[in-house]
């Protein structure tokens, strides 16, 4: 309600700007501060600190002992140095590139697919569908990694026995992580499957939007299905799209539950994705420090590969008025 | 009532439930802040009853202080230990499993209680390998609190059926396995003795069996010795026997044996006293295996011994930050002291931390206590941690156990890297 | 009409199949939490529980501080819903409404907040509210969620709110409605599957976030749901069962909840919004 009420507030001292009182102007000039500001002040009081702190330590040698004391070594950018001439640290990022770009696409492709069947099935159909996304999304992470763990179980996985039985070849005890390239498909299960609702719910809500009399329009003027979408439904997305788009993106770079507890909370070396090789480094090894500088870099790539998508969404934001 | 009225009315009944009791819950820990004493322990180390009683002593003799034994959950906890050491307010008392507390003594995080040593009962008496593993550069850090030991815990009617003893050498174990293989092993899921790849604390003592080690300390360097030829010695045997008597994952580990050894197709798991619990409790396991249940030591390679086996366990530990160190130690001291112990040996199951008491338990955890006589510890460095989380001990025992490299080689590879990371 | 209703058929078809396979996982969540221990973990695959138990489910509720939890978890995420919400939305027609000086460097650092990796916050979070003295308060877990769900929720909203085509209020204006009317007759109608869309994801983040709650909140009477299902797993193995149960009843009053929503917002309201 009170959501409301601003709102309607902001469009009224907007029409009255246009009345000239220079008071007004000013009221006007300072509303869309005044709107952000008390999202600016919890984003920036609860994680500005916390944000300086990461960086500031990712210049430091950082243990146990210095955590306790709040006293560092400074070693500049040594941390840093340490991953370029470290064939591991290479490994993790390659490996985290790789994964992200296959979840992505994996993620949004079906997440649209099912958004566009959402708006195609019959309405029991759909609340059914949806109920079910809903279901899958909310089930409690980290019980559904457990889950899928031991539905991949080398002896008591139920996935082992349906495709034996199934007639896919004999895996009763197969072991789906000995091969890292196989291990990393179960987490990839996991995570388009975990992904899936969220994208399709959100895609299904952008849908929605879609004016009818638009994609009416456009049929009545021979138009394709397949045109309808290239030409309308696109368009009229895209916004939604490049968020989830980069969302995905800093999401599945992000990965880390999945493989943690998928692997009893102590992966091989060739399971570390840079999240995991972070929390390693910080809460296993003790050096906050390196931990610390592995989350910096993380960022720092997401804000190279991301750079496009971010661009893309500024200048839509600045184009919308 | 249709099904989306009563959704609502259970979201109602929610809400109404938050605001009701949402004032009430946050009301009763600021206290009187001299008065109060916070102690975290482990999810499952203590029955509840001897915590109570332990908390009955304390209140009796100090009525105006608050006891909030707090208990935290395993999942993640060495995340939640640094960030309360780091903070300002980290709890007086703290259960810290035996294998953490050499790191978080080094960092400075602990209080050195070394002369209040001869105040705890039966401190004369503490189980050697705990004791070590509250004991820093010969300073003391903890108590021990209890302790747990593996033993091999068998089917007593698949034992009779092929007419075996528990066996007393390392060569009679391979022959009953041998010969339960041939009665049994035509189910394409039985293991004589189960044994996961991974399972590196039931591997050590066979290391430590032909005079091998993990690493040895001179002065304050420390050298990997898993790759000396006694520890091979040890590991070839394993290998032999994991070869021969077990279907288990070679790259897995351990967490499931117990539900795996319910289902009734294994003969032998190496395993701590509790795990009988899990393998009879009605919820994870089958209650009707109780009595067919019994357990033997490791056998040494000299028959009639037992082979030295790790002693895990937890210890009890003060904060350096805590402003509550007498009342800490009194507390630390009830519950390490000889009452409370007696208890978690009778109620609970443990192995005490004093050999003084270890004759009270009887039936099945006696023979685990038996099995602790000879035990050992990791190297007591704080960089030991560090070890355990880069997996090098299970990556070496999967390499040799799937053949993907050979003893000497797998062995070599992991000892440079113990090498390393002890004197880092 | 025939070849319409042979695609509808088709489609509903397929959305079936996905519904089952993107269900199996949850189905065998339940019907493990229905079993007795000896069918749960089985060599071969027990498909429908032999003898159903609720065993795991009043093992799972009369665990200690069971209420507390669940009292402590709405009391957190309806917090960090509503709030949230509000402030998202504000600051989401602001950014998609008006040009400002500084709206550039907004958007782009509340697309940067959400590049970080939230475990590596961990400790300077948790020095933080201990400067401040929240640690093992519900309000500190409440300030950062807070601060980790809003990036998103705006960033989102943004999209939404951008979509509504400016036509459409100044074309109800011209029916004569004032633009209050307008608005909230038309964007707040067309914004509200995405309101209802951010509000689940900051529910269902908040309500099964578990890192920071855990390590924030160490008073037993303090903790959250995240946490009560963390205690399942214990040194002695996991309770599977129990955990199972537990996660069912965790992710029923997010089910509840989206139900709530989605019957009275989404339904109802765009349908009309857009006609009318």
């Amino acid at each position: 309600m009170g959501v409301a009420g601003d709102a309607r507030a902001s469009v009224v001292s907007r029409r009255h700007m246009e009345a000239g009182s220079w008071r007004l102007v000013l009221a006007g000039r300072l509303l869309p501060y005044a709107l952000i500001g008390p999202a600016l002040l919890v984003i920036i009081g609860v994680l500005g600190y916390p944000l300086g702190t990461l960086l500031w330590l990712s210049t430091q040698h950082y243990g146990l002992r210095e955590l306790l004391q709040h006293q560092g070594v400074f070693v500049g950018l040594k941390n840093f140095q340490a991953f370029s001439i470290d064939p591991q640290f290479r490994y993790v990022v390659q490996v985290s590139v790789i994964f992200t770009i296959v979840n992505v696409g994996l993620s949004m492709f079906f997440g649209t697919c099912i958004a566009l069947l959402l708006e195609r099935v019959s309405r029991p159909v759909r609340v059914l569908l949806s109920a079910g996304l809903v279901l899958v999304w909310a089930t409690p992470s980290i019980p559904a990694i457990n889950l899928w763990q031991w539905m991949f179980d080398y002896e008591f996985g139920v996935i082992n026995w349906l495709l034996t039985h199934l007639g896919a070849g004999n895996y009763i005890h197969h072991n789906w992580f000995e091969n890292p390239i196989q291990g990393f498909a179960v987490i990839t299960v996991i995570v388009v499957w975990g992904a899936i609702p969220f994208l399709a719910l959100m895609l299904y809500a952008g849908l929605t939007q879609v004016p009818r009399e638009l994609v009416e329009a456009a049929e009545i003027d021979g138009a394709r299905p397949w045109q309808v979408f290239a030409m309308v439904t696109i368009p009229i997305l895209r916004p939604v799209f490049l968020v989830l788009f980069s969302l995905s993106t800093i999401w599945d770079f992000g990965v880390f539950n999945q493989v943690w507890v998928l692997l009893n909370q102590r992966p091989n070396k060739d399971y570390f994705l840079i999240s995991v090789y972070s929390f390693q480094e910080s809460f296993r090894v003790s050096q906050y420090g390196l931990g610390s500088a592995a989350a910096v870099v993380m960022v720092a790539i997401l804000v190279v590969v991301t750079f496009f998508y971010v661009r893309q969404t500024v200048r839509l934001t600045t184009e919308a008025i | 009532m249709n099904p989306r009225k009563l959704l609502f009315s259970v979201a109602a009944a929610f809400a109404l439930l938050a605001t009701a009791c949402g004032g009430t819950t946050s009301s009763n820990t600021t206290g009187n802040e001299s008065g109060t004493l916070t102690v975290w322990l482990m999810n499952g180390s203590a029955p509840q009853s001897v915590v109570d009683g332990v908390n009955a002593d304390f209140k009796a003799k100090h009525p105006n202080v608050t006891v909030n034994v707090e208990i935290q959950q395993w999942s993640d906890v060495t995340t939640k230990l640094d960030t309360a050491f780091a903070g300002s307010t980290p709890p007086d008392v703290m259960e810290l499993g035996n294998t953490l507390v050499a790191k978080y003594a080094a960092a400075g995080a602990l209080q050195d209680i070394s002369s209040k040593k001869g105040g705890f009962q039966n401190s004369g008496t503490w189980l050697q390998s705990l004791t070590d593993s509250c004991t820093y550069q010969g300073k003391l850090y903890c108590i021990p609190y209890y302790a747990g030991s593996r033993a091999i815990i068998y089917r007593t009617d698949m034992f009779a059926a092929v007419g075996a003893t528990p066996p007393t050498s390392i060569d009679e174990l391979a022959t009953v396995g041998q010969k339960l293989m041939g009665k049994y092993g035509s189910d394409p899921n039985f293991s004589a003795l189960y044994f996961p790849g991974k399972y590196w604390y039931a591997a050590a003592p066979f290391v430590w069996d032909f005079g091998g080690d993990i690493a040895t300390q001179s002065g304050s360097k420390w050298q990997g010795a898993i790759n000396s030829a006694q520890s091979q010695q040890g590991l070839t045997v394993l290998r032999n026997l994991v070869a021969n008597l077990s279907r288990a994952d070679k790259t897995g580990d351990e967490l499931k044996q117990d539900q795996a050894f319910a289902q009734g197709h294994i003969a032998m798991i190496v395993a701590n006293g509790w795990e009988v619990g899990v393998i009879t409790d009605p919820k994870s396991g089958d209650p009707t295996l109780k009595d067919k249940l019994d357990a033997f030591p490791i056998p040494s390679h000299n028959a009639g011994q037992t082979a030295p086996v790790f002693l895990g366990g937890s210890d009890l530990a003060i904060a350096a930050k805590s402003k509550q160190q007498a009342l800490a130690q009194e507390w630390v001291g009830l519950l390490g002291g000889t009452k409370a112990q007696s208890q978690m040996v009778t109620v609970g199951g443990v192995i005490p931390n004093t050999t003084s008491l270890v004759s009270l338990s009887s039936g099945l955890p006696a023979k685990f206590a038996a099995a602790a006589k000879v035990s050992r510890f990791t190297p007591n460095s704080p960089n030991w941690a560090n070890v355990e989380s880069a997996n090098v001990l299970q990556d070496m025992l999967v390499s040799i156990f799937t053949g993907k490299s050979t003893i000497p080689a797998a062995t070599s590879a992991a000892n440079d890297k113990i090498t390393n990371i002890l004197n880092s | 009409m025939s070849r319409r209703g042979a695609q509808r058929t088709l489609f509903d078809s397929v959305a079936v199949l996905i519904l089952v396979v993107m269900l199996f996982p949850i189905y065998w969540m339940v019907s493990t939490a229905l079993k007795p221990g000896k069918d749960i973990l089985s060599l071969t695959p027990v498909w429908f529980p032999s003898n159903v138990t609720l065993d795991n489910f009043r093992t799972a509720m009369s665990q200690p501080f069971f209420w507390n939890d669940v009292v402590n978890s709405l009391t957190v995420v309806l917090s960090v819903v509503a709030i949230s919400i509000a402030l998202a939305f504000l600051a989401a027609v602001s950014v998609a409404r008006f040009g400002f000086r500084g709206r550039t460097a907004f958007v782009v650092m509340v697309i940067a907040v959400q590049m970080v990796p939230l475990n590596a916050l961990v400790i300077p979070v948790y020095l933080l509210l201990d400067s401040v003295g929240q640690v093992d308060s519900l309000l500190g877990v409440i300030a950062y969620y807070l601060a980790i769900v809003l990036p998103f929720m705006i960033w989102t909203l943004r999209g939404f709110v951008a979509n509504v085509p400016v036509d459409l209020e100044e074309a109800a204006m011209v029916d004569g409605a004032t633009r209050v009317s307008a608005f909230v007759r038309i964007v707040f109608p067309l914004v509200a599957p995405g309101l209802v869309a951010t509000a689940i994801y900051g529910f269902i983040q908040a309500w099964n976030e578990y890192i920071i709650a855990y390590v924030l909140l160490s008073s037993n009477s303090k903790q959250t749901l995240t946490i009560w299902l963390a205690s399942f797993t214990t040194q002695h193995g996991t309770d599977w069962g129990g955990l199972m149960a537990g996660a069912t009843l965790t992710a029923l009053p997010v089910v509840v909840f989206f139900l709530i929503v989605q019957r009275h917002v989404v339904g109802g309201l765009t349908a009309g919004a857009v006609k009318g």
